[in-house]
């Protein structure tokens, strides 16, 4: 089976009692549908004293009434029900996959494509219960229709089907004509857009200068194109609209042409034609079934793309926990394969408990993977890294996240406040995260900001080196190591230094592993790991690896803040 | 909701013409509605079941001929339409326009990053939903208008049974429709609230994986889908309650006409008159109901709730002018006093700050970063209020912020932006003198389009600093305005304006960029201190540390050739020492501290 058909299956499932009920009820309504025009019919008859008992017939019709208004109110809610039901629960499960797929498959995904998949495809592939019932019970009036206009007279059913096809023919023509109108429209609009992008981007320099009438008519200088463009499509709608305004009232009048003739002929009765009026409205409907299989289309690929992040590996999770240590930190042959080629080459390293290591080369040197793995944030292609003598992949996430800490060049901040930011979940409370901003020398910007740490991420307003010191602050729940990849690079000099003095004194005896470009650091540090394509060049005290010419290459070109 | 009705009843008031002309062509659209079931009834009953067919066709054949009228109007319909609703959009857009900018330059702006999305999605949903809700509005009051109309022509009684129903089953759904349009607003912000969350967590992945809380991501995320499914779950109740109401305005008229058929019949009801009855219901009726309940529902809550948002997040007030004007040159800035904080709790980033700013005046301003050295060139160039104090310019200063403005059109209009009159020799000098004759070579002259992205930040800063240099007003304020340059078209750059008439303000980068500046505000907490650069080595520990980690090597074993970026910590030839002239700490008026000069500035800490 497809994977796609298995999303869609347990979609079905998760909707639960309401696919259940759908179903009945949409059988149910589908033949009071197709029932009522001909017990209508029969009812007109008897009235009429034609053929039949007028209340037997009417009692029909009324209980078929009832029965066809009662199953359209208990489809329209419970197919709706269904689909809010099954698409939670399949959001819950994308998500808690979304979030366990390891760094390189997460990266292969743009963010806005992943939320696409959460939050709209995720709708379409929950909808399959009520798409699927409803696919196949809309099918059946039309059809039935078409039957029964067959069954009353095969000259109705023969003129019916002719002016459908005239009306599918017709209505073709709409879609070519509005095609240029809106290409038209949609390139005025993107330009516009584009503008009032360029003129935000630009609002200190337009406030400064007072420009700001000057910007607003330059963005909107193309809005009467946009007009013009906006008028052709209604023109092409009109010219469509008019068709279909048209023909509809047309195929009736056919069919009760055809009918009234047989009615003539004494081969219809009244109630009769009143039925195939009635079927040819029910037949219309055959267009419709077209949208419907558009829409199990629809479905199926959105499970697709659903199923597409369901079937990427997750990262291994394991269970042990990690002995009391100093924190010494191990890599053993590790390699890592990065778009097929070594980007880490069987790399052995040891850094000493309480350590601070710096990892310096030039850019592409592998500087980041190695931080990448050193912490578990990434599994190695070969080899094995050890925290304090237990791989860390062997350890439960929790206890890998309470031991190691990271900070990045550029950290995401995620949470709804900036205290939420610091914290992320972590236990502690407040304490904890004015602790830990208190060290990273971010808490004199909080205490500037309207609501302290309470003030939303999104009012926030913050320089990359305000993040990254956020960021830094975050990171500080590592207890045995601290993996900084980059993570003070926008900081000026004076900040960094500050930084790093309380790092020293608040975070004594934790292992530190600081990716750096600046010489200043890797001075700081009391081992430096050179990093040369891939492989490990030297590893010594700064001081020492200073004499080489190649190794004081790698600093040429720093920008000094 | 209001606020959209009154916004809808007076858009379409502009609109009267349009208005009329759309009224009319659906009166015509209408027609075959009504000529329906009355030219059925007598096609039967006078025609076929007479025994007279070509009366029956001649009835049909009428009916055809109104059908044919009917298209056409339907088709002038339309275009009625595209006359009410695209001025309609015209002018929202302008709104959504206008009320953006104005956001982004107001006090303390923010350019807010749905406003492109408001633009070209919410603009459009507005002007779509608008189109189906008069569409629907309309086909429904001419439609039903006419089914009743044309039932009263077969038999007055038969109307009168089905206007009863019909107004209640409608009365039923206006009632609703409030409860209704609450659960609407509730599910998009419920779907907003999902998009923004998963969006902001996912682009964190490697954070949260780094941080071992995937759990508290999926919880997180799981908070608003659940949101979302209990409001999806209430539009389900909703929809349930908008059937029962179309149940009873389309399907009770219809078992009443059944129900009550016997009793037409014994009065002389004919065959024909019982089938065109409920055509009336079944062809003309029961869809037009269908089409307006479900559009209201839809399209119509959509547009509300699309239309409030859009209103109240674009009606932006117009800017209070900048107050300028009020010194007279050479004084060109004079900030008294000035206190400025983000929060009424919140620790003040500026506090009693007072400045004097002449012609003349080569001023720079260093600090740490996050210090507040961009607030305070916000409130120098007049974009923020300060809570308390006063401040006041001799005409507008130009501000060049860090992120540069360039805008698509011709290189020149973008150097004359702020001096439209500018020749072409004087472009040609400005260009000169900051070096920008390359690029503008590049770029292929004055009259060459010029297209934003495809220049480098460094370049853009480079057409900025051009711009602002011609420009007339005599206080420039260049905030990291050259960051992107490299330090030699840096130093060309602010030489450049040192020469140029009037004072220049540098929020300093580099430290050699201070050093070139004849005074230096040093930012350390929330009152600077302000002196030349041995003034502030003398007495500012924090000025001693950023010179010595901006410039110095620290620990560094051994120095690279070329080291550090040239300057010199201990003071450099040509300067003046003048440690007495720093700024007294505790009260005390202003002090000069260059009389001989033309500029004039004081700091002055208060309490």
């Amino acid at each position: 089976m497809q994977p796609s058909s298995r999303v869609l299956i347990r979609a079905t499932g998760d909707a639960g009692g309401h696919a259940v009920v759908l179903a009945a009820a949409g059988v149910l309504g589908a033949a009071a549908e197709l029932l009522l025009p001909a017990t209508l019919g029969r009812a007109v008859d008897a009235v009429l004293g034609i053929r039949g008992s007028a209340t037997a017939w009417m009692t029909a019709a009324v209980a078929l009434i009832v029965v066809a208004a009662s199953a359209e109110i208990l489809t329209g809610f419970v197919s709706a029900a269904g689909t809010a039901r099954a698409t939670a629960a399949l959001r819950h499960r994308l998500a808690r996959r979304m979030f366990a797929l390891p760094q390189p498959v997460v990266t292969r995904y743009p963010v806005g494509d992943l939320v696409t998949r959460l939050s709209g495809q995720s709708t379409d592939a929950g909808s399959a219960a009520a798409t699927v019932v409803g696919g196949v019970l809309s099918g059946l009036p039309p059809l039935g229709a078409l039957v029964a206009l067959a069954l009353l007279d095969p000259w109705l059913a023969g003129t019916f089907l002719l002016g459908l096809l005239l009306l599918g023919l017709l209505l073709r023509g709409y879609a070519a004509d509005a095609t240029a109108a809106a290409h038209g429209y949609q390139t005025v609009q993107s330009e516009m857009a584009g503008r009032l992008a360029e003129a935000l981007d630009g609002s200190r320099t337009i406030a400064a200068a007072g420009t700001l009438d000057r910007e607003t008519a330059r963005v909107l200088r193309r809005l009467p194109d946009l007009s013009a463009y906006g008028t052709g499509t209604w023109t092409a709608l009109a010219a469509a609209g008019g068709r279909t305004a048209l023909l509809s009232p047309l195929i009736l009048i056919a069919v009760i042409t055809c009918g009234g003739l047989l009615l003539g002929a004494g081969r219809l009765t009244p109630g009769e034609l009143l039925a195939a009026v009635q079927y040819a409205l029910l037949g219309s409907g055959l267009g419709a079934v077209l949208t419907t299989v558009n829409r199990l289309v629809r479905a199926r690929t959105s499970a697709g793309r659903v199923a597409e992040v369901l079937a990427e590996p997750t990262v291994t999770e394991g269970t042990r926990r990690l002995p009391t240590g100093p924190g010494v930190l191990r890599l053993e042959q590790v390699t890592v394969l990065l778009d097929g080629h070594t980007a880490l080459d069987s790399v052995d390293l040891t850094v000493p408990g309480g350590a601070v290591v710096a990892v310096v080369g030039r850019s592409g040197a592998g500087k980041s993977l190695l931080a990448a793995v050193a912490g578990g944030l990434r599994e190695p292609d070969g080899g094995r890294v050890l925290l304090d003598g237990v791989p860390l992949i062997a350890c439960s996430p929790a206890e890998s996240a309470t031991a190691v800490g990271y900070g990045f060049e550029r950290p995401v901040l995620v949470g709804a406040t900036v205290g939420e930011a610091i914290a992320m979940g972590r236990p502690g409370g407040g304490a904890a995260t004015r602790r830990a901003a208190a060290v990273a020398a971010i808490d004199d910007y909080v205490a500037r900001l309207p609501e302290g740490y309470d003030t939303p991420l999104a009012d926030s307003p913050m320089s990359g080196g305000e993040r990254q010191r956020l960021g830094l602050a975050r990171a500080l729940r590592g207890e045995r190591l601290l993996i900084l990849d980059d993570a003070s690079s926008s900081l000026d000099t004076v900040t960094e230094a500050r930084i790093t003095d309380s790092l020293t004194r608040h975070t004594a005896g934790r292992t530190r592993l600081v990716v750096t470009h600046r010489r200043a650091t890797a001075a700081r540090s009391d081992l430096v790991v050179w990093l040369d394509d891939g492989r490990i060049r030297g590893y010594a005290p700064h001081a020492t690896l200073w004499t080489d010419p190649a190794y004081r290459a790698v600093f040429a070109g720093e920008v000094v803040r | 909701m209001n606020t959209v009705v009154r916004h809808t009843f007076d858009e379409l008031g502009r609109q009267r013409r349009a208005v009329t002309r759309l009224a009319g062509w659906s009166v015509v659209e209408a027609l075959p509605a009504l000529a329906s079931g009355y030219a059925i009834a007598r096609a039967v009953d006078d025609g076929f079941l007479a025994g007279r067919p070509t009366v029956g066709l001649a009835w049909l054949g009428g009916y055809a001929v109104v059908a044919a009228a009917g298209a056409a109007g339907a088709r002038q319909a339309y275009a009625g339409l595209a006359g009410i609703v695209e001025p309609v959009r015209d002018r929202l857009a302008a709104r959504v326009v206008t009320g953006e900018l104005r956001r982004a330059t107001g006090p303390g702006g923010q350019p807010d990053g749905a406003a492109v999305a408001r633009l070209t999605h919410q603009v459009e949903i507005v002007r779509d939903t608008l189109a189906g809700l008069l569409t629907v509005a309309r086909g429904f009051l001419f439609g039903g208008v006419g089914v009743l109309a044309g039932l009263t022509l077969i038999s007055a009684e038969m109307a009168g049974l089905v206007a009863v129903p019909l107004i209640a089953g409608l009365l039923l759904f206006l009632v609703l429709l409030p409860a209704m349009a609450r659960r609407q607003r509730d599910y998009v912000y419920a779907v907003e609230r999902l998009g923004r969350t998963a969006e902001s967590l996912l682009r964190g992945h490697r954070d949260i994986a780094s941080a071992g809380t995937r759990d508290w991501a999926v919880h997180t995320v799981g908070a608003p889908v659940d949101e979302q499914c209990q409001a999806e779950t209430a539009l389900a109740r909703m929809g349930a309650l908008r059937r029962a109401s179309l149940a009873i305005s389309g399907w009770l008229p219809l078992a009443l006409l059944l129900i009550t058929a016997p009793w037409a019949v014994r009065n002389g009801a004919g065959a024909g008159t019982v089938l065109g009855a409920m055509v009336y219901i079944r062809q003309g009726l029961q869809p037009a109901l269908h089409l307006l309940i479900e559009g209201l529902a839809g399209g119509g809550l959509r547009y509300g709730v699309t239309l409030a948002r859009l209103l109240a997040a674009t009606g932006v007030p117009s800017p209070a002018p900048v107050q300028v004007g009020t010194l007279t040159p050479p004084d060109l800035l004079r900030m008294r006093d000035v206190t400025f904080r983000y929060g009424t709790a919140a620790a003040p980033v500026l506090d009693g700050l007072d400045l004097d700013v002449a012609a003349g005046a080569h001023l720079a301003v260093v600090g740490a970063s996050g210090i507040g050295k961009s607030t305070l060139s916000a409130l120098m160039a007049g974009l923020l209020p300060a809570q308390s104090g006063t401040i006041r310019y001799a005409g507008r200063p130009v501000l060049v912020p860090q992120e540069a403005y360039v805008f698509t059109g011709t290189v020149g209009d973008n150097l004359r932006y702020l001096a439209p009159d500018t020749t072409v020799s004087q472009l040609d000098a400005a260009v000169g003198t900051l070096g920008a004759g390359p690029l503008v070579g590049r770029l292929g002259g004055y009259d060459a389009p010029l297209e934003p992205a495809a220049l480098s930040a460094g370049e853009r800063q480079m057409i900025a600093l051009v711009r602002a240099y011609l420009a007339p007003a005599p206080l420039v304020i260049l905030d990291e305005a050259t960051c992107h340059l490299d330090p030699e078209a840096e130093a060309r750059a602010e030489q450049a304006f040192t020469h140029r008439p009037g004072g220049l303000i540098v929020i300093a980068h580099r430290m050699t960029s201070a050093r070139r500046a004849r005074h230096i505000l040093m930012f350390d907490g929330a009152r600077p201190h302000l002196g030349d650069h041995e003034t502030l080595l003398a007495t500012s520990a924090a000025y001693r540390d950023l010179v010595g980690c901006w410039t110095g090597p620290g620990s560094d074993p051994a120095r690279l050739p070329g080291d550090g970026d040239g300057l010199d910590p201990v003071a450099g030839a040509g300067l003046r020492q003048d440690p007495g002239q720093v700024v007294a700490h505790g009260a005390g008026g202003d002090r000069q501290l260059d009389g001989d000069l033309l500029d004039r500035m004081a700091a002055r800490r208060h309490h």
